[in-house]
């Protein structure tokens, strides 16, 4: 096996968005290092771009400049499909709508990402059940979402984002949804996660309870980094 | 990639959620479809019943009877009831026109036979034994009219009389009395089933036939009601056929006389499922084309109504392909349904016509095969598009929907 040191390399990320003749500078030269076995905080202001960096730093979007490394890898120039590969293999997402497939059973939901990787069914299910449980919901496997709880979603979602074994989980606001008390409980999984399976997580948050129990945390503000 | 039985299953479910908009659009993948297979099967049973027909009677028969209107000149009335084929027309006409090796003139007439004081609703024939000859009849059990049974009162029942006969509980109906205008008539025989349609009386299969000097007991007039005729081995039809004409202009000269023989009941036949061809062709057609825009329309409402979660499985590393296989074999599912169904009221429909007609049943795999083909070719023709939609959403957008 090989070490990675720095999971993610970013150095002067920009993105900019054109709505019409207008250019948005959302991203305005972002660095960040992010290494293994990490628990990094993003917090700032509302509308700052944590999620668009959030988007670049999980595939789903490309930056307008700037150069990032995934697992000492040139991340620039994929093809759709690679893109959607580094995904599915890679990175875990969790988000703040939580975002289940509301026809799909908890089992099944936490099982599609292995099925885009043609894993077999009853593997599937055998992988899914252990993720469930690891997260606190063996009893409401076979439960749609609309008949789960926020938190109980938000764990299914979680457990989802664990199944595919992916190098890091990328969080953006999972307890924005969750009131203070729920907010902790989803937060404790994810320290718990981190801690005895030293899953790299990154995760961005607007509350400071949460950003505390992080043990790094950066600040976006202008279109840039800071460490807090 | 995704697994296809993956895709297929994930299509299933979304589709147990149908919306009333997709039974809409379903309609007219039924009809359409319903209507091709009825089209081909149609097709296909004339054929074979044609064929079947032929093959047993020969083609080189005539039928003869009474053309209907008037070539202008004179009236039904002057016409007058003299404006029949008769009798004494029938006896002469082998020694006037040459070429005909045997004629089998019969005649129809009206009433309710009975059984016991049920009424059996079939038609009654006066025959001769010439008649069981030309149409090739089968006798299962008895025997048939013999021109020795003169004026007596039997009677031979073909199969489908001999079936509503046992229904009423007469297993064997020889030797058992019909009554019919008052008077018991002896079943003598029972036919076999014989192959409708063609040149063959329709009444054979559910009718009684009764010795034709009989029938003339009810009869004011000596009429037949058609003469059928077969042509003497080398003889030349066309000069039959004009021969029998003049003969009967001859006879009755107001009267029109229509001579029909095997040839040209195969190309009316062959004009008729044209033109059901040509109908049910259009309405499939256009079915099809309302059906397939229906379905695209759903599934482009599908698209949109789902972008969150096409956002999500691009997330979860789904490939474009997947997304459009996804919503594809989606498309293709609702159409096969829809087709399915049109092929059950499609064979159902084909089912009806050939027991109105006299046809032969018959439904072929390839029909079938070609109902599942152009349905499921439906699901890909307009699923495609819809499909190519859903699968470059952009995943960010598409996951930002509320
Ligand atoms: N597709 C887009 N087109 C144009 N502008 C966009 C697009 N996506 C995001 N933006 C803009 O980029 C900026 C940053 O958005 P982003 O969602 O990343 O902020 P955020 O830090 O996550 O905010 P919040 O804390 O409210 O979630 C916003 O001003 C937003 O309007
Ligand atoms: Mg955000």
């Amino acid at each position: 096996m090989i070490l990675v040191m720095n999971i993610i390399e970013l150095k002067g990320i920009t993105k900019t968005y054109h709505i019409g003749d207008m250019a948005v500078d959302v991203l305005k030269g972002v660095d960040l290092s992010v290494e293994t076995g990490e628990l990094l905080a993003i917090m700032g202001e509302s509308g700052g771009g944590k999620s668009t960096l959030m988007n670049i730093i999980g595939f789903l979007d490309s930056p307008s400049g700037g150069a990032y490394h995934f697992e000492d890898q040139d991340a620039s120039h994929l093809t759709d499909n690679q893109l959607a590969h580094i995904r599915n293999q890679k990175i875990g997402f969790v988000f703040q709508q939580f975002n289940l497939l509301p026809r799909l059973s908890a089992l099944d939901n936490v099982s599609l990402p292995l099925v885009y990787r043609g894993v077999e069914r009853s593997q599937r299910t055998e992988i899914a059940s252990e993720m469930l449980k690891r997260v606190g919901m063996a009893d409401r496997m076979t439960h749609r979402p609309p008949e789960l709880s926020g938190g109980q979603q938000q764990r299914v979602a979680i457990a989802r984002a664990l199944s595919g074994k992916p190098t890091i989980i990328l969080a953006d606001e999972p307890t924005g949804a969750l009131d203070s008390q729920v907010s902790q409980e989803i937060m404790e999984i994810f320290l718990k996660l981190n801690q005895d399976q030293k899953i790299t997580t990154v995760m961005v948050t607007h509350d400071p309870k949460v950003g505390q129990q992080c043990r790094r945390t950066v600040r976006m503000s202008d279109g840039r980094l800071a460490e807090v | 990639m995704m697994p296809f039985a993956e895709i297929v299953r994930e299509a299933l479910s979304s589709q147990a959620a149908a919306k009333q908009r997709t039974i809409l659009a379903l309609i007219g993948i039924v009809i359409g479809i319903g209507s091709v297979i009825a089209l081909v099967t149609v097709g296909q049973m004339v054929q074979l019943t044609s064929l079947q027909q032929f093959q047993q009677m020969g083609t080189n028969i005539i039928t003869v009877q009474r053309g209907w209107g008037d070539k202008g000149g004179g009236n039904a009335k002057q016409q007058g009831p003299s404006q029949h084929m008769t009798w004494g027309d029938a006896e002469d006409l082998k020694a006037n026109v040459s070429g005909l090796e045997m004629v089998a003139p019969y005649t129809s007439t009206w009433g309710q036979p009975l059984y016991t004081d049920r009424p059996l609703d079939m038609p009654v024939m006066g025959v001769t034994r010439s008649f069981a000859d030309i149409n090739k009849l089968e006798v299962l059990k008895g025997r048939f009219i013999s021109d020795l049974d003169g004026y007596s009162f039997f009677g031979v029942l073909g199969a489908g009389a001999a079936q509503k006969l046992a229904k009423l509980g007469v297993a064997d109906p020889v030797g058992k009395t019909v009554f019919f205008k008052k008077r018991g008539f002896k079943i003598v025989g029972v036919l076999k089933r014989t192959a409708e349609g063609g040149m063959r009386p329709y009444e054979i299969n559910p009718g009684m036939m009764i010795p034709v000097r009989t029938s003339y007991l009810f009869k004011r007039e000596r009429n037949v009601n058609e003469i059928m005729a077969r042509l003497a081995p080398n003889a030349d039809r066309h000069l039959v056929i004009k021969a029998v004409k003049r003969y009967f202009k001859q006879r009755h000269p107001g009267m029109l006389t229509q001579v029909r023989s095997a040839e040209q009941l195969i190309a009316e036949m062959a004009k008729q499922s044209q033109l059901f061809t040509l109908l049910l062709g259009a309405i499939g057609s256009i079915s099809l084309l309302v059906g397939g825009i229906g379905v695209m329309n759903v599934m482009l409402v599908a698209v949109t109504e789902r972008r969150k979660e096409i956002g999500i499985r691009r997330a979860l590393g789904a490939e474009q392909i997947d997304i459009q296989a996804q919503f594809l074999v989606e498309s293709v599912i609702l159409c096969l349904a829809g087709g399915l169904i049109g092929i059950a009221l499609g064979v159902g429909a084909a089912y009806v016509l050939s027991k109105v007609n006299g046809w032969i049943f018959f439904v072929s795999g390839w029909g079938l095969a070609l109902g599942v083909g152009v349905s499921s070719a439906i699901g890909v023709f307009f699923g495609y598009f819809p499909a190519r939609q859903a699968s470059r959403l952009n995943p960010i957008l598409a996951l930002r929907d509320e």
